[in-house]
């Protein structure tokens, strides 16, 4: 087992890495996208990108330090767990909010080139 | 190994969270903000994980979970709220 510890810590430390990259670059994406519904895409990076993975990468560098003892499999277990609601909570949480803007028209479409929702809406295809 | 090399990922972190405050207080329209507090709620997930490991504490880990439920929560209410304009309560 002592033979896989450093390799778990190093991929350990790409991932929070990778973590740190993306939370910096959704964050200036929040603040640079248009409107709300492209500012969607940089959300699904803070929370995919930016979270889950430095997440997993805790949990993983948790996993792999032998002086905590029993307690790193009670950080890994529940680093695994967020990580997996997380996965999971994000993508439905962003997708219910973008459906309710849209209908609601709390969100205006500025930069709008073309609008396929709104032609089915209009052809009656998809009832609100 | 060891943990120390953690702190040196934290400050990428603050930047983010910095600015989604930023796009919250800025935030033209109702969904931005709820957007922005969805972003600010994964950031402090992600970093009370790191903090947890860190510091070597399971018990700054166990609200990392209840932190990412409450996320989900603030955007079915929030939705809901904004189509139906009632809570459900």
């Amino acid at each position: 087992m002592n033979l896989l510890n450093p390799v778990l810590t190093i991929i350990g430390y790409v991932l929070v890495g990778i973590g740190a990259f993306c939370q910096v670059v959704a964050g200036i994406g929040m603040n640079r996208f248009p409107n709300f519904f492209v500012r969607l895409h940089a959300a699904t990076i803070c929370a995919i990108g930016g979270s889950f993975v430095p997440i997993i990468g805790c949990s993983l560098i948790a996993l792999s330090i032998e002086e905590f003892g029993v307690i790193r499999f009670f950080l890994a277990g529940a680093g695994f767990v967020t990580a997996v609601f997380l996965l999971i909570l994000a993508p439905v949480g962003s997708h219910l909010l973008a459906k309710a803007a849209y209908f609601s028209k709390a969100a205006v479409l500025y930069p709008k080139a073309v609008d396929l929702l709104e032609e089915d809406v209009e052809r009656g295809e998809i009832r609100e | 190994m060891t943990v120390e090399y953690l702190v040196y990922f934290i400050p990428f972190y603050i930047v983010g969270l910095v600015l989604y405050i930023v796009r919250a207080l800025k935030g033209p329209t109702l969904p931005d903000m709820v957007l922005a507090i969805d972003c600010m709620g994964y950031v402090l997930a992600a970093l009370l994980v790191i903090f947890s490991l860190y510091l070597g504490s399971p018990l700054i880990i166990a609200c990392a979970i209840v932190l990412t439920l409450w996320i989900y929560a603030l955007d079915v209410y929030m939705s809901k709220y904004l189509e139906k304009k009632e809570l459900g309560e």
